[in-house]
Formats: structure tokens, C-alpha cells, sequence
């Protein structure tokens, strides 16, 4: 293995005494606006969880699926197993669809509807716990 | 065949339904509201093939006079790959370039009231079917209720006019969505509270220091919101005035006196204008108030003003 220069580790070691002279000058940084608005409501991941679910509830979407002979009941554990990262990243497909952020119906059954269908079909692989019928 | 019934599904859900809200709003115009309006002084930008989000966005920019060529907002916020401009983007895109974008509420008479009060406003719509969709940004310059219409910048067409009722359809079948983009310190004048700290915190993400009088200016609407007013507080000590920031914070615990935040900010703030005692006492009640989220940052900054430190 090659010798690490002398230069390389002193200058390691005066970057690493510099950070920690700089940070003694504040030592806890102020709450961020950004913060304190997401304890404020401003949309986070439990408000898009509760937003995915509140989605999952509405009389009309449970129709749909039922029609596309999908149980709601799987779908809720599908949502109940994401963690927080996988449902902010459901949630940003729900945001940056070209539109419907609103009304995220046309989306959701989409992602659900046509996902796990065509899952079903073993077109895709995408959910899990879709079992393909061929 | 499957997958084609699933496509359909999201329409027969979708689909249908009557221009409820021109009817209503030609019927019993609301108190208040011009029956005429036209915003002729809003710059028009013709779009190139599927450009028209930079187009719109220049539009109101250029009415907020804040003048960018739609080609250099083409760079910024047309994904190729969609072929089109995100919603999130159009937002976005207005503030990198000074403007705060606020989302309007999601009602056909809060939008005209925007164009009464000078303000054009960037609509999306659905000029498709629910089921095979064709997005559209348009910007909203003036309408006519006797007439029934609504005049727009869209596409290659400087001015549009448009019947209320088929703009109804389109712009509620794309959610409804508006916004308002305008200098720093003015607002639309219909935008809710959660619309108005949205688009300001959005804003300090980009200009951190020129935040400071959206801020000033919001929290003369919504005097007592707390991301406000620590949003207030965080741009004026971003921009080097901390007694400035001290104020805010302190205004900040005396309308919320739970706020741990608040409290930590003003200690920390505090210390760093040499005011030692008041530090401590600002450090001691966000101990106090801090409930889990809080309690380690509140802790370590109680630690940091002990005396002798």
C-alpha cells in the first residue's frame, strides 16, 4: 500500500482543527425557517402519508379499485409498509405529475390501479406483494 | 384489454360535471367584483413547440418587471424527456428569478379577483380529456362577465378569448391550479395563510437576505404566524442584522410562547449580541418548552451559555 504523504496529512489535520474552530464560533445552528414551518403543517412526510391514506379512503377510489378486482386491504398494508422516504417519494410522483396535484385521484388510480394491474399481468414489478397470473 | 379499462377508469370518475362556478358567478356576481377586466399592459411572448411553460412564466415576469427571455427559462425548467414543464418547476423557476409565486385557492372568483387587483395569474389546464390529457400554461389577463369570457396569453395567440365556462372546464379538469408571481413585499390579494408561508419560505430557500420583506410584509397580513415570524427572523440575521433578528425572535416568543424554536433562536441570537443573562433565560425556557423534537438543541444550548464558558 502506498505511504500517505506528510503534506496530505497535515493538511487533514488543519482542515479537520479549522472545522472544529468554526463551528465553536456557533455551536447550535438556528432552528431554520423551513423547520419550524414542517411542525407548522407545511406539507411533511406524515402529512403525505395521512394525504396518501385519506386518498385510500375516499368511497370513490375504493370502487375503482374493487373494480379492478383489487383489495383495498392489500393496498393499505402496501401504504402502511412504506417508510417515510417511500411514501415523500409517492407523494412527489402524486406533486410532479404534469398536474392534479389537487385532485390526485387520476394519479393515484394510476399508480395503484394501472401499476398493480399490470403487475398482476406480470407486465412490470413493481409492488411486492402481487402474485403474476401467468 | 385490461390495461385500456384501467386507463378509462380515472375519466369515468373525472369526467362530466357542468360549469358550476361561471354559472354561479354570472347569476350573482360576488360584492366588490368589476364585471370587466383587462390587464393590456401584460408583456406576450408567442411559445415554440411544447415551450409554452416558459412562455407563460416569462409573461407574468415580465409583469412583475422582471424581464427574462422564455428561451433562458426554457434551460431552466422544460424537461425534454416529458416533453413539458412541471407545475413544481413553474414555481421554482419564478423564484430563482426574484419573484415570490403564490398558489392561488383553488376557486374561479379568487382568480378573477387577482386580475382586479392588477395581478395576471398562470393557469394550468387541460385542454384534452382526463384520459388523454393535453397540459397547458396559459396566463390569465382579463375576463368579462357579461360577456361571459376570460382573455388570455396563450400559445401563439397574444389574445386569446376564451368562453368562462370552457375555461372552467379545462382549468378545474388540471386542478384548478394558479399562481401569482410578484416582487418581493407584494402579495395577490386572495392568497390564503398557508399559501402566503409556502411561497415565502419557498422564496428564502433562493434569496436567504431579500426574503426579509416578504416576510415584513406577509406578517402585516398574518401578524401572529410563526414561520413568519422566525422566518423574519432568520433572514434579517442571514443578512447581518441581529438585533434586527433579535426583535423577530422576541416578537416571535411572545406570541408563542410554547415555541421552542422561537426561543432558541432568540437565545442564540441573543448571545451572540454579548447579551449573556438574557441568553440564558431565553436558553432556560426553551428548555422548558421543548418537547422531544426540540429537547437535544434546547439541552446543548443551555450547555453553551453556562457561566465560565
Amino acid at each position: 500500500m502506498k505511504k500517505t504523504p506528510r503534506w496530505t496529512l497535515r493538511l487533514v489535520a488543519a482542515c479537520i482543527s479549522f472545522a472544529g474552530f468554526v463551528q465553536g464560533v456557533q455551536a447550535v445552528p438556528l432552528v431554520s425557517t423551513e423547520q419550524v414551518a414542517a411542525s407548522q403543517g407545511v406539507p411533511d412526510a406524515a402529512a403525505q402519508r395521512a394525504q396518501v391514506e385519506a386518498t385510500l379512503a375516499r368511497a370513490d377510489v375504493a370502487a375503482a379499485l374493487q373494480e379492478r378486482g383489487v383489495e383495498l386491504a392489500q393496498v393499505r398494508s402496501r401504504v402502511a409498509a412504506l417508510t417515510d422516504a417511500e411514501i415523500a417519494q409517492l407523494a412527489h410522483t402524486l406533486d410532479t405529475a404534469p398536474a392534479g396535484a389537487a385532485d390526485v385521484i387520476g394519479v393515484l388510480v394510476f399508480i395503484f390501479v394501472l401499476l398493480l394491474v399490470t403487475d398482476i399481468l406480470g407486465l412490470t414489478k413493481v409492488f411486492p406483494f402481487t402474485r403474476s397470473v401467468r | 384489454m385490461r390495461r385500456r379499462a384501467a386507463l378509462a377508469l380515472p375519466a369515468a370518475l373525472l369526467g362530466g360535471g357542468c360549469a358550476l362556478q361561471t354559472e354561479a358567478l354570472r347569476r350573482t356576481p360576488p360584492g366588490g367584483l368589476a364585471p370587466q377586466v383587462e390587464l393590456a399592459s401584460t408583456p406576450f411572448f408567442a411559445q415554440t413547440e411544447y415551450h409554452c411553460g416558459p412562455a407563460a412564466l416569462a409573461t407574468v415576469l415580465g409583469a412583475a418587471g422582471l424581464r427574462v427571455a422564455p428561451v433562458q427559462l426554457a434551460d431552466e425548467v422544460f424537461l425534454p424527456a416529458r416533453s413539458g414543464t412541471l407545475q413544481l418547476e413553474m414555481v421554482a423557476g419564478a423564484r430563482r428569478h426574484g419573484a415570490v409565486a403564490t398558489r392561488l385557492p383553488a376557486r374561479l372568483e379568487a382568480l378573477l379577483r387577482e386580475l382586479q387587483a392588477g395581478h395576471p395569474v398562470v393557469v394550468l389546464q387541460n385542454l384534452g380529456l382526463s384520459w388523454v390529457p393535453l397540459w397547458h400554461y396559459a396566463v390569465a389577463v382579463g375576463y368579462d362577465l357579461g360577456e361571459g369570457t376570460v382573455l388570455l396569453r396563450s400559445g401563439t395567440t397574444e389574445r386569446a378569448v376564451m368562453a368562462l365556462r370552457t375555461f372552467e372546464h379545462t382549468w378545474v379538469r388540471a386542478g384548478s391550479w394558479a399562481f401569482v408571481a410578484l416582487p418581493p413585499g407584494r402579495w395577490p390579494a386572495t392568497a390564503d395563510e398557508a399559501a402566503v408561508v409556502e411561497a415565502a419560505v419557498g422564496f428564502e430557500r433562493v434569496a436567504p437576505r431579500a426574503a426579509a420583506v416578504a416576510y415584513r410584509t406577509a406578517l402585516e397580513r398574518f401578524p401572529v404566524n410563526l414561520s413568519l415570524l422566525i422566518g423574519l427572523g432568520n433572514t434579517l440575521y442571514a443578512s447581518g442584522d441581529k438585533s434586527g433578528a433579535a426583535d423577530a425572535f422576541a416578537a416571535a416568543t411572545r406570541a408563542h410562547p410554547d415555541s421552542a424554536p422561537a426561543w432558541i433562536n432568540l437565545a442564540t441570537t441573543l448571545a451572540e449580541l454579548g447579551q449573556r443573562d438574557a441568553a440564558r433565560a431565553a436558553a432556560q425556557r426553551a428548555v422548558a418548552v421543548a418537547g422531544t423534537d426540540w429537547a437535544t438543541q434546547a439541552a446543548a444550548l443551555q450547555r453553551e451559555l453556562q457561566p465560565g464558558r
